[in-house]
């Protein structure tokens, strides 16, 4: 049996990964560029289970709870430092007690702090501002770049081949059975095809007939210069301001600054704008005045692959038999990659997703209507 | 390689993150086969210089030990803004409040 995977960022090298520890022998992973040049580099860094609907965090809790156990497995790092959402207007701290109501109902131990608390957790921030928090003490940070070159050393030396700078172009189909992918560097001819490829990914499909609504949202991070610790917190969040800003330092000591800004859907992986830098800046310096006295070192821009709820698209893709996708993570990709791994690893060899509520996410959802709600896209 | 003079633990390819030379080695032979994932490893070109200094060496060895062509090395490097670090102080000028 053979499985081709297109996109080796983090799910589809997960994917692999999954799939050999099960007996997949033969497993191509392909990529348009180097792997992990999307999404899976791009990012902050940072994970949580503190999500707003059932679906996120029943699978984010276990996708955590795996990469701990990849530590011992594979020497994974990371580190649960917590997550600190700040408001600055007394009435959210209305909005933080529902969601730690919520978050109790699936066992997550997120609790609300009060300014002193904040002073306690985060002795730079400017507590002038802030009303109270919600914390989240097991969401935290890891190196992802280690981490995920880690992962592609170790799905290699398990005989997966992965292929980089080859562009998959279509797909062809017979009957109810997708047969090849025609890519820039030859065709490839499989018993299953997987799809991981992020925004790419609904292009792909389009080419066998099917319709995904997943958009690359432009997103755009900045780094500074490393620093002794400063900030204890995986991500602290700016609830209250649009955009939610949000920074976390990185264990070389760098400050990753970014914010949700209003872009062009799709616009260029190159299309950089000089008022990120302003716009992310000024509330994060209002919370964190040390920040006046850093320096940018890099900007860089990466997509969110947002679907219309903000949630994934798992699973098989009918009218096809040995089609599945795994894409439209809107931000979430990186955290949730190893549950993806075993999700769908189960879906191709056992017909059925392992976890039962990952039926929610197939793309049956976008006929249906039935989206799932989630009031929290951050970090 | 600068000889037989100098080990190659004490020959630095990259003045920002400290890297040397055999940390280059090492990561080549753990099995990292593309310079931009050799570069995410090592963080090469993330310091201050943006790589002012250890890119070129870094990519000549790479492309040496590799096989490849030094343009195929180099193919997907970007730099990234701001060429220079800049102060968030000079950012914030002239924000309107």
């Amino acid at each position: 049996m053979k499985v081709l995977i297109v996109g080796a960022g983090i799910s589809g090298l997960f994917i692999a990964y999954e799939l050999v520890k099960r007996g997949v022998k033969d497993i191509v992973v392909i990529d348009s560029s180097y792997p992990g040049s999307g999404a899976s580099l791009r990012n902050v860094s940072c994970f949580r289970s503190s999500f707003t609907s059932p679906e996120h965090v029943i699978l984010m809790k276990e996708s955590i709870s795996i990469w701990l156990k990849l530590r011992d497995e594979l020497g994974m790092k990371l580190e649960q430092r917590g997550y600190l959402w700040v408001a600055r207007k007394p009435e959210t701290m209305d909005t933080f007690r529902k969601l730690v109501d919520f978050h109790h109902q699936y066992s997550i131990p997120t609790r609300i702090v009060d300014v002193d608390e904040v002073k306690n957790i985060e002795p730079n921030i400017n507590t002038n501002i802030v009303a109270g928090a919600m914390v989240d003490p097991t969401a935290g940070r890891m190196p992802i770049l280690e981490n995920f070159i880690n992962l592609y050393l170790r799905v290699k030396s398990l005989g997966v081949k992965v292929v980089p700078y080859t562009t998959a172009l279509k797909l062809e189909a017979s009957g109810s059975r997708v047969v090849r992918a025609v890519t820039t560097r030859g065709e490839i001819e499989s018993d299953y095809f997987v799809i991981a490829a992020g925004g790419g990914s609904a292009k792909l499909v389009k080419t066998v007939g099917i319709d995904l609504p997943i958009v690359d949202i432009p997103r755009h991070p900045l780094v500074t210069e490393p620093y002794r610790e400063t900030i204890r917190s995986g991500l602290i969040i700016d609830w209250d301001t649009p955009g939610s800003p949000h920074i976390t330092q990185n264990e070389h000591g760098s400050f990753i600054l970014a914010r949700d800004l209003e872009d062009v859907p799709e616009a260029s992986i190159y299309s950089q704008r000089i008022d990120a830098f302003s716009h992310i800046v000024k509330p994060l310096v209002e919370l964190l005045p040390f920040l006046t006295k850093v320096n940018i070192v890099r900007y860089w821009m990466g997509y969110y692959d947002m679907t219309p709820d903000h949630h994934p698209i798992y699973g098989p893709l009918p009218p096809y038999e040995n089609l599945y996708i795994a894409a439209g993570f809107s931000g979430h990709g990186m955290m949730m990659a190893p549950v993806t791994g075993k999700l769908i690893a189960s879906w191709i060899l056992d017909g059925k997703p392992y976890i039962d509520i990952a039926n929610n996410l197939t793309a049956e959802r976008f006929k249906t209507g039935r989206l799932v709600k989630e009031l929290a896209v951050i970090g | 390689m600068g000889g037989e003079v100098a080990k190659k633990g004490t020959i630095i390819i990259c003045r920002c993150n400290d890297v040397t030379l055999d940390d280059l080695m090492k990561a080549i032979e753990m099995g990292i086969d593309d310079f931009e994932l050799l570069r995410r490893y090592l963080r090469l070109g993330f310091g201050p210089c943006q790589g002012r200094s250890c890119i070129m060496i870094a990519a000549r060895i790479f492309a040496r030990a590799t096989g490849k062509s030094l343009g195929e090395v180099l193919a997907n490097y970007k730099v990234r803004p701001p060429i220079v670090p800049i102060p968030t102080k000079l950012v914030l000028r002239g924000v309107k409040k």
